[in-house]
């Protein structure tokens, strides 16, 4: 044999086998042989969180819950830190990410998203303290205005965004965040809606929505997968259409956004 | 006899004046201090809603059981026993390694102290967990252990490792530790064989003893009671370092803090509660191996 034929027996056996892998290596069917979806999140009001007795409730844990039941498999949350997500999903801690995450041009080049399956927005709390009358952008973006919002999530984006000239204090929890304004430290918070309405509505007085209940931004929510996962994208995107067209998933996202009312005794006794 | 050396002072047992208006001036800078705290942070207060997360009663058995806060304890303590079980593996089999003639063995085991003792704990952390457990562990098939199997289900599998679906997560975070702390371990171990005097080493040899048998009758006897106090002191900083990987997402004390924190958007309720429920644990170690201490001492007599 010569040289250039081992070379080529080598190729091609490399080849083979690394098709067969691409085969096997089918995220859907992994699934389905697994018997179990593991789904990572992050808790975040109202989309992902804890009950009384400690087990996780809220919109994105029905929609898993649900699209688990359409593949006929249990599935497994893995609740992971939000700073880590999207690496520990490309280690392969867990199958895809139902996590509140907005899809951002930045994120989609190392992650593949599907069809969105909801629209948040942001919206900002303010200080009554520092910010009282403050109603137009204009109010907010100034050199003197501190903005706090979490890191490495959209609100700190959007906050550099629509207010260029204002101070952004970065946290790690939009509850720290929120505390910074509650605290008169900082003018206003931006989070995702509804925590700044919810908040706003636990503090009369100290804090209040200076732009009502309109958003400042629009996001489009979706489910994150590793690149290359080509069959499992399709199959997750239209079991979106579907549920967005049949209704479910907005029945679904007014019970959980709309109003805590509806199971706010769940989280916590008061 | 010399009648000029003044008698050993005696400890002081009673508070004086002085004493008592010391702690006096203490506790008056404390309250100061919380009532600042009041003035200058507006905020409700509210413990019910972390302290819920401590235990919860669970209708299906009629019994109290251990909410999200104290299982997260639990797992912060198997996680710390686990792991200085392999980390003392490590560090005695490295340890001995620093003390050998072989050049490789002294070579393999300082460029471990060194990689580790080098760098800070998170990059590490971050670094074994993206790189070194997720190639390792799905080609062990760790990640596909059965949670409904025979074993894994058990209650001994329970009581020792926790939840079996968390049992990747929970061996990534005590591997991580114990190869983290093994380091430490390492330097303290050779520093036990080390203390023993050259001359007790040649004496051995001298009488026919082979290498391995200075070791046991000899090195490690002594080295032992060296090494015990330092380990346990490492026990309790391993319980505190094991906060840091709660940014991989092991499900211990800290991450599930954040949860709840989350949650609950009561931060400082937490913070402050999971503070002390760390300070309780590592000080009932701290009161427990000063009494072994004392007790070991006590039979050396």
């Amino acid at each position: 044999m010569t040289i250039s034929k081992i070379f080529k027996t080598l190729t091609l056996v490399t080849l083979l086998t690394l098709s067969g892998n691409a085969l096997a290596d089918d995220l859907l069917i992994d699934i389905q042989k697994r018997g179990v979806m593991k789904v990572g999140m992050a808790t975040f009001v109202p989309w992902a969180m804890r009950d009384k007795d400690g087990n996780l409730i809220g919109f994105e844990i029905d929609v898993a819950t649900k699209l688990a039941e359409d593949m006929g498999v249990k599935v497994e949350f893995v609740p992971t830190a939000w700073s880590g997500i999207i690496p520990a999903l490309i280690a392969k801690k867990f199958d895809l990410i139902i996590g509140g995450m907005s899809i951002t041009p930045q994120r989609n080049l190392t992650v593949n998203f599907t069809e969105p399956y909801a629209h948040s927005g942001q919206q900002m709390a303010a200080s009554m303290q520092l910010a009282d009358g403050f109603d137009s952008i204009d109010d907010f973006n100034k050199s003197s205005v501190t903005i706090a919002c979490r890191r490495g999530a959209t609100p700190c984006i959007a906050a550099q965004k629509i207010f260029p000239k204002a101070t952004v204090l970065r946290f790690d929890d939009d509850a720290q965040a929120f505390q910074e304004v509650v605290n008169g430290n900082a003018h206003g918070m931006i989070s995702s809606a509804p925590k700044p309405r919810f908040w706003s509505e636990a503090y009369p007085g100290k804090v209040f929505l200076p732009f009502g209940s309109e958003n400042l931004t629009r996001g489009d929510e979706a489910f994150a997968l590793r690149k290359g996962e080509h069959d499992a994208l399709n199959f997750f995107s239209n079991w979106i259409t579907i549920n967005t067209s049949n209704g479910w998933l907005d029945e679904t996202h007014a019970y959980w956004f709309q109003d805590q009312s509806a199971w706010k005794d769940m989280v916590a006794p008061e | 006899m010399n009648r000029n050396i003044p008698p050993p002072l005696k400890i002081k047992k009673r508070l004086t004046l002085v004493d008592c208006l010391l702690y006096g001036a203490v506790a008056l800078l404390i309250f100061y201090a919380a009532y600042r705290v009041n003035d200058v942070l507006i905020y409700h207060w509210n413990w019910s809603k972390v302290l819920g997360f401590l235990v919860k009663f669970d209708d299906e058995t009629q019994s109290w059981a251990s909410n999200l806060l104290l299982q997260g304890l639990w797992t912060t303590l198997r996680l710390a026993l686990w792991a200085t079980v392999l980390a003392t593996v490590f560090g005695i089999i490295m340890g001995y390694w620093r003390t050998c003639q072989n050049l490789t063995l002294r070579i393999i085991s300082r460029t471990y102290v060194e990689l580790i003792r080098n760098m800070p704990p998170i990059v590490f952390i971050f670094i074994f967990y993206f790189f070194v457990s997720s190639q390792i562990f799905p080609a062990l098939g760790i990640e596909d252990i059965d949670s409904d199997g025979a074993f894994a289900s058990s209650t001994i599998f329970h009581f020792m490792f926790g939840d079996p679906r968390l049992f990747s997560n929970f061996l990534a975070g005590m591997i991580c530790l114990a190869l983290f702390e093994g380091a430490y371990i390492t330097e303290i171990v050779r520093a036990g064989i080390q203390t023993t005097e050259k001359g007790q080493w040649e004496a051995a040899r001298a009488i026919g003893l082979s290498p391995f048998n200075v070791l046991r009758d000899i090195v490690i006897p002594q080295a032992v009671r060296k090494i015990l106090p330092p380990l346990a002191g490492q026990f309790i900083t391993l319980i505190k370092d094991s906060a840091i990987i709660s940014l991989i997402s092991i499900q211990e004390l800290t991450f599930v803090a954040t949860e709840v924190a989350a949650t609950t958007t009561r931060v400082f309720e937490t913070w402050i509660l999971v503070g002390f429920m760390y300070f309780v644990l590592c000080y009932s170690f701290a009161l427990l191996f000063a009494h072994l201490e004392r007790r070991a001492k006590r039979s050396q007599r």
